[in-house]
């Protein structure tokens, strides 16, 4: 995982559309060094003063980033994201809704291929406050720099934990948003295993949903690697319906496969601690790190 | 989105693979020309989305023209899972000897498309006895995969050459159509080797509808979920009395988990998604406001990308409009304050936190 550090410069895909331009700002104003943008046909223009160059190949050139956040309408996230990773990019944050999941599968192929990881499609992005590194589309209040990385399948249920976190005296050393669709560019997995490895991260709270079994699989992970992190989980859709897309195309609940009771029970089983609402969630970080 | 099973096996028929004899009626008056065209006996079954439509009642095999009618008459008549069948499918029954399982499925855990085989059938895929699962590439098979599936499932020589025909189809149906599943339960075998889907099950990736336009008239659509799905909220009914409202479909889904351990029962999920505005707040209080059984309004909203003013200035514009059902809203947040004062001398009851709103909505029953 190649993580952005202070003043690192990063790419924006679609920076002329309306998110596109709104989030450079704000990702500017967090101290984030957005270097460059990408609007194939726009080349030459600018936006909040960042040039803005026809293809990924230009401003990686320009620039030197190594890190682009895809703002490309779903239609087009395929051909976007495998121009990024063709081009030299080696971090790509999707925020895109509603990608094909045919075609998301065929990116986490070509990122394998290419050594490059992506986080989403469909997510908020990545921060790390201690670095003023924002990849995403959070708001930048919710968050302060500390030792919990905190890795969910939602946006807004993240900023209102994270916020928690913060309120509480828990700041993070990272949050990313991993994505609310089936498929997810970096799971669980890998960003527990990255929060292992990282010293300033003394506890790990993730937040899943129903839906998949991306939760039971990392309690088996967990059980397996011998995790030596206090790890806090929270789980939404306790009382959602079965056969219903809840929000998420990933929420949703066949059968007996991929409800909320089954991956409580495996965290827990894990030795997890299952928070019951988002509120619980910074007194069990707090009781973890007595 | 899901394919009712004649729509599924309209799809079979377009790939070239079998299905029985069957003719759709949409009426109790039709049941008696369709059963006079098909060879007895005849199964009659309710197209409805819900799982579990055997066990329910929801599928008959007749031998007469009476018994299909005061069967039809019953299906017609039988909600699963709460929903009523819109049109039977009257099917010729399928004479086998045995019942084997096919799938074309995402497994979302090891982040590939899947085949899932199985020389024996049965309700539940997880417990299968044998089953055979391979991965398959996102540019397809070849009859060489469809061999070794056949082999691994120890098929006698007999059924072979159908079983690779059906495979091959099967999957070049998910992969055309973009299905998250393409799946045969049961697949018949008959004498001769010969094999019959009976059922099928399709759900298409809603995700990739915008390459697939031939899918866009197939459902007929709830009044309120087309609403929701023209104004872009993410919209579910549950049948209670207590609108839950937020942005984001993890904060809506852990408000529910709320109101839920409380003992309430929501009336529908909708989130209004990330950075709503306040026409899209006005938009989902006007269609939950008037959505059946809705006695009161719980609103949860994070306010980040969202602005809490405009959250407030939409509740205004709507209350401004005449009769609105009681709402607790809880309003977090960027302009938090301002929110507030906007909000002050309304009907409105506002809260600091979710479980303050739960709370209260809950005494306001």
């Amino acid at each position: 995982m190649m993580l952005p550090k202070q003043g690192d410069p990063i790419l924006v895909q679609n920076m002329t559309g309306r998110y596109g331009r709104l989030h450079t700002r704000l990702m500017l104003d967090y101290g984030t060094n957005v270097a460059a943008g990408v609007a194939p046909g726009k080349g030459g223009q600018s936006v909040e003063g960042v040039p803005v160059y026809n293809t990924v190949q230009d401003a990686v050139d320009k620039t030197g980033a190594r890190a682009s956040v895809c703002f490309v309408p779903a239609e087009f996230t395929l051909a976007a994201g495998e121009e990024a990773l063709n081009t030299g990019v080696r971090l790509l944050v999707i925020i895109t809704e509603r990608v094909p999941i045919r075609d998301e599968l065929r990116l986490v192929e070509l990122a394998q291929k290419r050594g490059a990881s992506i986080v989403g499609p469909n997510c908020p992005g990545l921060i790390i406050p201690s670095q003023k590194v924002k990849l995403g589309i959070m708001p930048a209040t919710s968050f302060a720099p500390g030792s919990v990385a905190l890795y969910s399948r939602s946006g807004t249920l993240t900023y209102e934990i994270a916020g928690q976190l913060t309120g509480s005296g828990f700041g993070q050393s990272i949050a990313v948003g991993i994505g609310g669709d089936p498929i997810n560019g970096t799971t669980p997995v890998e960003w527990m295993d990255f929060a292992q490895g990282i010293d300033e991260t003394k506890a790990v709270v993730v937040v899943g949903e129903i839906g998949g079994d991306a939760e039971e699989r990392l309690a088996r992970h967990i059980q397996k690697s011998g995790y030596r992190k206090p790890i806090v989980a929270y789980i939404a859709g306790r009382h959602a319906p079965k056969e219903k897309k809840m929000g998420h195309a990933g929420a949703i609940i066949y059968g007996d496969y991929g409800t909320a009771d089954s991956k409580v029970s495996a965290l827990r089983g894990a030795g997890v601690k299952v928070a019951m609402t988002p509120m619980e969630v910074p007194l069990l970080v707090r009781e973890s790190l007595r | 989105m899901r394919l009712f099973e004649y729509q599924a096996k309209d799809l079979f028929k377009q790939y070239g693979l079998p299905v029985p004899k069957s003719i759709l009626v949409s009426d109790v008056g039709g049941i008696r020309g369709a059963f006079g065209s098909l060879k007895p006996p005849v199964a009659i079954k309710s197209q409805v989305l819900a799982g579990g439509r055997g066990k329910a009642g929801g599928i008959a095999v007749v031998n007469d023209p009476a018994q299909a009618e005061q069967e039809a008459r019953r299906i017609f008549s039988l909600p699963i899972g709460g929903e009523r069948p819109n049109s039977l499918l009257v099917e010729e029954a399928y004479p086998h000897e045995k019942e084997m399982y096919l799938s074309v499925t995402l497994d979302r855990g090891d982040r590939a498309f899947v085949t899932i085989a199985a020389s024996a059938g049965g309700v539940d895929v997880e417990s299968m006895a044998g089953k055979v699962i391979r991965r398959i590439s996102l540019d397809g098979i070849d009859s060489a995969f469809a061999i070794e599936v056949a082999t691994l499932l120890k098929l006698p020589p007999i059924q072979v050459g159908a079983f690779v025909s059906i495979i091959l189809s099967l999957e070049r149906l998910a992969r055309e159509k973009e299905c998250e599943l393409a799946e045969i339960n049961p697949l018949a075998v008959g004498k001769d080797g010969f094999l019959m889907p009976l059922d099928a099950k399709v759900i298409v990736d809603d995700n990739a509808l915008f390459r697939h336009p031939e899918f866009a008239k197939l459902h007929p659509e709830d009044e309120f979920e087309g609403e929701a799905s023209r104004q872009g909220f993410a919209f579910v009914r549950l049948g209670g009395d207590i609108a839950v409202v937020g942005n984001g479909a993890g904060l809506v889904l852990s408000t529910l988990d709320l109101v839920g351990d409380a003992g309430g029962n929501p009336a529908c999920f909708l989130d209004l998604g990330g950075g709503a505005q306040q026409e899209r707040i006005e938009a989902a209080l006007r269609l939950v406001n008037r959505l059946p059984g809705v006695d009161r309004i719980l609103i949860n909203i994070y306010g980040g990308i969202t602005r809490t003013t405009d959250v407030a200035a939409g509740m205004n514009t709507v209350l401004a409009e005449g009769v609105m059902k009681p709402i607790y809203a809880r309003v977090s947040g960027a302009e938090e304050e301002e929110a507030r004062k906007l909000l002050a001398g309304t009907p409105v009851k506002m809260y600091r936190t979710a479980p303050e709103a739960v709370e209260a909505v809950m005494k306001g029953a």
